[in-house]
């Protein structure tokens, strides 16, 4: 039993070791100790990526600790994993030297906490996971900088973030107290109910605040201000991925409504989320357009990115009409993108200096592209990601997202609100576009105050920022190499719809089955097991066709062992 | 005198939630707004105790309560080691200082 749950649980199990193993070495003296850390930190991350790469079909042991792996936990793994291995690169190189180990103990702790979201079937263990996202990070925050502005925004980010916990602990006893159960898959929940109503709005509210949306984003400019640019980096990906995959986690609770192989959410549940979605859009971007800091601006940015991917939460999984109408699947690729281009673009804050300070605003840039070609081509690269500029990655995110909404089918009772609600993030994406603007302008001014420099013995850093770059580029121009790994299968016992997904699922089975008998290799979920990569790769790129056949549209293990 | 039923302790959890929410809201002492948070806290964790009492079978809803307050240590202590860093440069712990970042 306890081999099984180390089996299932090991790329975690490998991150929180390697993660007291960081910790440790931090404790030896001097410069070969923080070294050895960084090393140590990568190569966990990277073990841990290789574990989940070569793993075969997730075990799903039961009565121990309730974990369930699936398509979900699959895909945040392979994601997690990929874009956390970036996040070690542009961190290992931060202002106070000193605390680069337990800087970098906190990520794989909060990356640790992020899979675990994934994997957990337990009320309990969810909650403790999201918790194992944040408190990392309040942390982080703090000791990113020596200075008084980073103890502030660990202050306001560490109060918000309780606040958001403890709502979140007093939304879940009702959802327990609704149910009598903490076992995930065991719950059902009718939101009639007076009790679940109040559950679940409490539990959406501490998702929304690790999303940064509204009305729970208020911390996020002085949080990412305060913070070095590396660990604002940081922050843009691995809390936000946890708060969705928690959505979605909840969202799985809930019976769905809609005819035929439609996924919608409850009535009341849909109107909460599409006025979160939409209000989080345009505030963010309305905020982003009265900033003269770029961390500032890339923050608000982010509460704007938080509503284009609640978004495609809403939209949902969808089976029918192909992967361009699966909200999920765009839901998954998008946190990608956006987590790699935020990334590189904090990153290269990371590396500019001036005048001896790290640069923040748009006039410290000036001059960027001619003084530093590289790090300017890089930043310019990383916000066009962000912006949605084609044919970077970040287009065809958006363009996903935005094709996803517009497609949603007939027997969506919701259907013009969806519509609405797409019309709504296209306007967001071209308003979104004039702060961006605003950035790579001030790269292309000619030099004018304290020159810019780069810091020096930083090649990690610089390493990490190519690696985002291309990140931010590539799937745009081949979107078919980032696709299947992206790709979150629902779980064994299919995502809580209708009964057209159930008959969904059987019919998609066969061709799963064929699938795995040409490969000769039970591939599990298409995005866990690296042999399932060809099935997907074959129906190629949904920036140029918009309408597939309907492919293999659910795991091919079909229903699953429970 | 009716005895004591689920209800009781919902109304109870539900005050000490919303003494909670108003201390966080209220208090301008950093230590102060931390017993805020506490005090959310148990309101779940009373919240848990009671429905494992009346609703659930097992022991599900006592072990949660349980794991909410090693939370709940856990964040104190990065709270205070937070506050103690706030201390050093302000030598204060009035959140209200802390106003150099804009908005």
């Amino acid at each position: 039993m306890i081999l099984d749950l180390a089996r299932c649980m090991a790329p975690e199990l490998v991150l929180i070791t390697g993660a007291t193993f960081v910790l440790l070495a931090g404790a030896l003296a001097g410069d070969a100790g923080r070294s050895l850390g960084r090393r140590l930190a990568l190569a966990t991350t990277a073990v841990a990526l290789a574990l989940v790469l070569t793993a075969g079909p997730p075990e799903t042991p039961r009565n121990l600790l309730e974990i369930q792996a699936s398509g979900l936990s699959g895909c945040v793994r392979l994601i997690g994993l990929s874009v956390g291995l970036l996040i070690l690169l542009v961190n290992g190189y931060g202002p106070t030297p000193e605390e680069r180990c337990e800087r970098l103990a906190m990520i794989l702790y909060s990356l640790a906490g992020l899979l675990l979201t994934a994997l957990a079937d337990d009320l309990v263990l969810l909650f403790l996971a999201i918790e194992l996202v944040s408190v990392p990070a309040y942390v982080l925050v703090a000791i990113s900088r020596g200075d008084i502005r980073a103890q502030e925004a660990g202050v306001k980010y560490f109060f918000l973030g309780a606040l958001s916990a403890a709502l979140m602990a007093y939304g879940f006893s009702f959802l327990y107290g609704a149910t009598g159960t903490t076992v995930l898959s065991a719950i059902s929940l009718r939101p009639e109910a007076t009790g679940v109503r109040i559950g679940l709005l409490l539990a959406f509210a501490g998702v929304a605040f690790k999303m940064a949306a509204v009305p729970f984003h208020l911390y996020v400019a002085d949080v990412y201000e305060g913070a070095s640019a590396a660990v604002a980096g940081m922050l843009g990906f691995l809390p936000k991925l946890a708060g969705l995959v928690a959505g979605i986690r909840l969202l799985m609770l809930l019976p769905g409504e809609g005819s035929g192989a439609v996924w919608v959410p409850p009535l009341p549940v849909f109107a909460m989320l599409w006025a979160v979605a939409a209000a989080t859009m345009t505030i963010g971007n309305v905020l982003g357009l009265l900033e003269g800091n770029v961390k500032r601006i890339l923050a608000w940015s982010g509460v704007a990115h938080a509503g284009t991917m609640l978004v495609a939460l809403l939209v949902g999984p969808q089976t029918e009409g192909g992967p361009m109408r699966d909200g999920s699947w765009a839901l998954m690729f998008y946190a990608t993108v956006y987590g790699a281009a935020n990334l590189g673009a904090f990153g290269v804050l990371e590396l500019l200096e001036a005048g001896g300070r790290p640069a923040e605003t748009l006039e410290d840039l000036a001059g960027l592209t001619r003084r530093h070609p590289w790090a300017g081509l890089a930043l310019v690269v990383c916000v066009f990601s962000l912006m949605g500029m084609p044919p970077t990655a970040g287009f065809v995110g958006k363009l996903w997202v935005l094709a996803a909404a517009f497609s949603v089918g007939d027997g969506h009772p919701q259907r013009t609100a969806m519509l609405v609600l797409g019309v709504i993030a296209a306007i967001n994406a071209a308003v979104a576009a004039a702060y961006y603007l605003r950035i790579v302008a001030a790269c292309c001014l000619p030099p004018e105050r304290a020159p810019l420099t780069l810091r020096s013995g930083t090649p990690g850093l610089r390493l990490g920022l190519v690696a985002c770059g291309l990140l931010a580029v590539l799937p745009g121009l081949w979107p078919a190499g980032l696709l299947p790994w992206t790709r979150p299968d629902p779980l064994p016992g299919g995502w809580p719809t209708g009964k057209g997904i159930h008959a969904a699922i059987g019919s998609g089975e066969p061709e799963g089955k064929a699938h795995s008998a040409e490969t000769g290799r039970q591939a599990v979920c298409p995005s866990h097991a690296a042999a399932a990569m060809p099935m997907s790769a074959g129906h190629a790129n949904p920036a140029v066709e918009l309408v597939f056949n309907p492919p293999c549209a659910f795991s091919p293990h079909g229903p699953g062992p429970r | 005198m009716g005895s004591i039923t689920l209800m009781h302790y919902l109304v109870l959890g539900a005050l000490l939630f919303c003494c909670g929410l108003l201390t966080m809201v209220v208090k301008r002492n950093a230590v102060g707004i931390l017993i805020g948070v506490e005090l959310v806290l148990n309101a779940a964790n009373v919240n848990l105790v009671a429905f494992g009492r009346y609703r659930g079978a097992g022991i599900d809803g006592q072990a949660a309560a349980l794991f909410v307050i090693v939370l709940a240590a856990a964040e104190a202590a990065v709270a205070i080691a937070i506050f103690m860093n706030f201390y050093r440069h302000l030598t204060t712990v009035d959140v209200d200082r802390g106003d150099l970042l804009r908005g």
